[in-house]
């Protein structure tokens, strides 16, 4: 037992948890003790000693678990130890449930864990659909439904779309740019186990007296200053949310910069890492502004300051100037990864060159620059400076144009390509053109200040946002799952099975969210746990498709532990793709490589007589090498 | 895929370490990622910047600072020496090390713990004799807000200040670049804060 409580680990990171959560709780009494104040502060904004304890069992628990230990040791000035890579790779399946350095372990920790809440997430939708099949209410009040659809959409945005896609971009992006791991493997490491803590906050914020969060994912003050204590929970969810997709970003920025493997130069990087570099841009810069706003909800919930208080001199508009002005680029960051996970899927089965390559990038990071210039389009309607609505609705149809561009150069690359579908992954790819370009158009027009005017707050914007995140992102997470697959579990998956979950899944998301276009231009308003019976019918209806939706996505559970466990062995590279991961064995080696691979050419070249991406170690040793090994820093 | 499954049979249960990545920019990995996580940072007091200008200026109140609040700017003023001066002896203690001279950089990282540390006393002070609090009118949380994470940041930086002095003193460092980088990045940290209180007073004080 002893020996357990030294060692890093679950038993040291519970009692890490227990410690700094007595601590805190103690802190907080014996303060207001000293204040001559009443112990216990239980206004419905307060509980300082519900936060506070809150705020420190996590970090708590990371240091219990092992995420500090090297750095405390550096910081106490011991003596560095030379890494035994005790750390690094995964044994057994337990080694996924420690504290692991390797960036495939850390991957794999990423999807199953963003997983496990897509799930949970989908069965609060579930409930959602079950509640608005009929008119009236059935199975849960209006106040349970708001914390419902609250936390169906936290769920689903800061731990499973922003996250699931640094998973896999964790287990393939160092492999495709020939790096051994990531820039800072114990970063890594941290980074992942904050994610799993900010999901417990959002869900555990249902035990919480007044029930869980229930402001919609937005937390619009000062809807979100009065609300119950649940409230609070998502306000630090979200830090620890956002300093891991930050910390996570920044570790893919100095990986890519500073780690590609020999003659990579930028133009040579395949397109999922350009899409990364440009989502951790984002991140890096965009998400410290949800941070301050939840801050300051915090503050003037938990100190009763008075940013949000008007009569104090507060500005109730600023939060959601400060909000969007991260959750518009946030949009960009769950869909910029999915775009390079399709052209990869895209381009190895239509088996020809990327159209546009060049375009395809500068795309990505025009994408990056415009979509700071575009938040207050979500803002029409509330009361902020009129002058402001053209100079947006403008951005807004610029940013269509690089979008645009990433389309039609998809379209060119599949034009007179030898489109292979047997790769579930491919179908989903082009299930994700068809079914963006609607919710991209639906986007258009709600930039347009007169149509988003009518529209704002009805099923048209629902519709709108799940044909782009889930007709958008989710399908391309599919598509990555499908395609790396193999790459990352060493097992096939039952394509038979992948059919039916492609089918099921289309027919259920166009069936789910085309009508909630009509009854949205009819006027049925979102966030509402009951509606005018007129729009009984088409509720039905939606809610049938939901259910199958929802059914489906079972099927792709089965198929995905079955075929990790009982799969037939996978090839090192299934898909004849020309990127570096595909050319190390299935699963890779635990340190990726024996040497560094050489990199002679561009990651698309199918078609192209004797054209080659990367020479690995000990083949090819007479052709040289045709850059130098150092490029200029960008 | 013939190197794959040869590299699969290699690999299968030796535990030797991993190949030398391949360094494809000038930059070193250390103080690239400190340079974006000052980024990041930034952005973090641009949304508490974005909050002071949307009180004050949209908000528009009759007096900024209202009526009978006062801020101690000559007081603040002299603080931002001693903070800004700090800034020369983190570089002394840089510039020391890279010529060899270990005295010189303990001798300047002390210095800068010194004159940090004493910045933050006295903006601990100055908070202590405001006479106005957080909770008075959205002056004082916003006022509270932007000093309070700059010094926040002080804090954190005098952290890494204090591990960057425990292992000078341990004799850690030495001239050649990677050998120092436990200064540098700490120091490139400091710089950043020093900057960002110039800003902060610029704002909250004198305009």
């Amino acid at each position: 037992m002893l020996a357990a409580i030294k060692r890093p680990g679950w038993t040291r990171g519970a009692l890490g948890a227990l410690a700094f959560a007595a601590f805190g709780f103690g802190l907080v009494i014996s303060l207001r003790a000293i204040s001559g104040l009443p112990l216990y502060q239980t206004e419905q904004t307060g509980y300082p000693h519900v936060i506070v304890p809150l705020i420190l069992a996590p970090l708590g628990f990371l240091a219990g678990f092992g995420c500090f230990d090297y750095w405390l040791r550096w910081a106490a000035g011991a003596p560095t130890i030379p890494d035994d890579h005790s750390q690094h790779g995964a044994k057994t399946w337990k080694d996924y449930f420690r504290f692991n350095t390797d960036h495939k372990v850390i991957g794999i920790q990423y999807i199953c864990t963003t997983f496990f809440f897509f799930f949970v997430g989908g069965l609060m939708a579930m409930l959602i659909r079950a509640e608005l099949a009929q008119p009236g209410t059935q199975i849960v009040d209006a106040a349970t439904y708001n914390s419902l659809f609250s936390t169906h959409a936290v769920l689903m945005i800061f731990v499973f779309v922003i996250p699931v896609f640094a998973g896999i971009a964790n287990y393939v992006l160092p492999l495709m740019i020939g790096a051994p791991d990531m820039a800072f493997p114990r970063l890594n490491a941290l980074s992942f186990w904050m994610l799993p803590l900010a999901g417990i906050l959002f869900i555990g914020s249902f035990l919480a007296p007044g029930g869980a969060f229930d402001a919609g994912w937005t937390g619009y003050a000062p809807l979100s200053t009065g609300a119950p204590l649940g409230q609070s929970f998502f306000n630090l969810g979200v830090q620890f949310a956002g300093a891991s997709s930050i910390l996570t970003a920044l570790n893919f920025l100095v990986t890519i910069i500073t780690m590609r493997a020999p003659g990579m130069t930028f133009w040579r990087m395949p397109l999922l890492v350009w899409a990364n570099l440009s989502t951790s841009l984002l991140v890096v810069a965009a998400t410290p502004f949800i941070a301050g706003a939840q801050f300051m909800v915090l503050l003037d919930r938990l100190l009763h300051t008075n940013f949000f208080q008007f009569a104090a001199g507060g500005d109730v508009v600023s939060y959601q100037h400060i909000f969007w002005f991260y959750s518009h680029p946030a949009v960009y960051i769950m869909m910029l990864p999915g775009f390079g996970i399709v052209s990869e899927v895209i381009s190895t089965h239509a088996r020809k060159p990327i159209f546009g390559y060049r375009l395809m990038a500068l795309a990505l990071l025009g994408i990056v620059v415009l979509s700071y210039s575009v938040w207050a389009h979500h803002m029409f309607v509330s009361g902020m400076f009129s002058w402001l609505r053209v100079p947006m609705m403008l951005t807004t149809l610029l940013i269509a144009v690089p979008t645009g561009i990433k389309i039609f150069s998809w379209l060119g690359t599949l034009y007179f390509g030898k489109i292979h579908t047997y790769s579930t992954s491919m179908l989903f790819a082009l299930a994700f053109i068809v079914t963006f370009t609607i919710g991209g158009i639906s986007g258009v027009m709600l930039g347009m200040v007169p149509i988003d005017i009518h529209v704002t707050d009805t099923y048209f914007i629902v519709a709108h946002i799940h044909f782009v995140l889930f007709g958008g992102s989710v399908f391309t997470i599919f598509a990555g799952i499908y395609h790396w697959f193999p790459k990352m579990t060493g097992r096939m998956y039952d394509e038979k099975l992948g059919r039916v979950h492609f089918w099921g899944t289309l027919i259920g998301t166009w069936g789910t969210f085309v009508p909630m276009h009509w009854i949205g231009m009819d006027g049925m308003p979102r966030r509402v746990a009951d509606y005018a019976s007129q729009f009984g019918n088409w509720n039905l209806l939606i809610s049938c498709f939901a259910f199958m939706l929802g059914a489906v996505q079972l099927i792709f559970l089965y198929n995905m532990i079955v075929s990790w466990r009982f799969g037939p062995r996978a090839p090192a590279n299934p898909w004849r793709a020309n990127s570096i991961e595909w050319q190390v064995s299935s699963p890779p080696p635990i340190f990726n490589f024996d040497e560094i691979p050489r990199v002679v050419g561009g990651p698309y070249e199918f078609g192209v007589p004797g054209a080659r991406h990367a020479i690995m170690a000990g083949e090819g040793a007479e052709v040289p090498a045709t850059e130098p090994s150092v490029v200029g820093s960008p | 895929m013939e190197s794959a499954t040869v590299a699969l049979g290699h690999h299968a249960e030796e535990h030797h370490g991993p190949p030398e990545a391949n360094q494809s920019s000038r930059i070193d990995k250390q103080t690239l990622g400190i340079l974006l996580f000052i980024v990041s940072e930034v952005m973090l007091f641009g949304a508490f910047f974005a909050s002071y200008f949307f009180l004050r200026v949209v908000v528009s109140p009759a007096a900024w600072p209202p009526h009978p609040y006062e801020l101690p700017v000559p007081v603040a003023g002299v603080n931002t020496a001693i903070l800004v001066s700090s800034s020369f002896t983190v570089h002394y203690a840089l510039e020391s090390i890279r010529r060899g001279n270990r005295e010189g950089m303990k001798l300047g990282l002390l210095l800068t713990w010194m004159l940090g540390a004493t910045f933050l006393f006295i903006q601990i002070n100055e908070y202590v004799h405001l006479g106005f609090s957080a909770r008075d009118l959205s002056f004082g949380s916003i006022f509270y807000c932007l000093t309070g994470l700059h010094g926040a940041h002080v804090f954190v930086g005098l952290m890494l200040l204090s591990f960057a002095t425990i292992r000078a003193f341990r004799g850690h460092f030495g001239p050649k670049a990677e050998d120092h980088l436990g200064v540098e990045v700490p120091g490139i940290y400091w710089h950043f804060v020093d900057v960002m209180w110039i800003i902060v007073y610029v704002t909250v004080y004198i305009l």
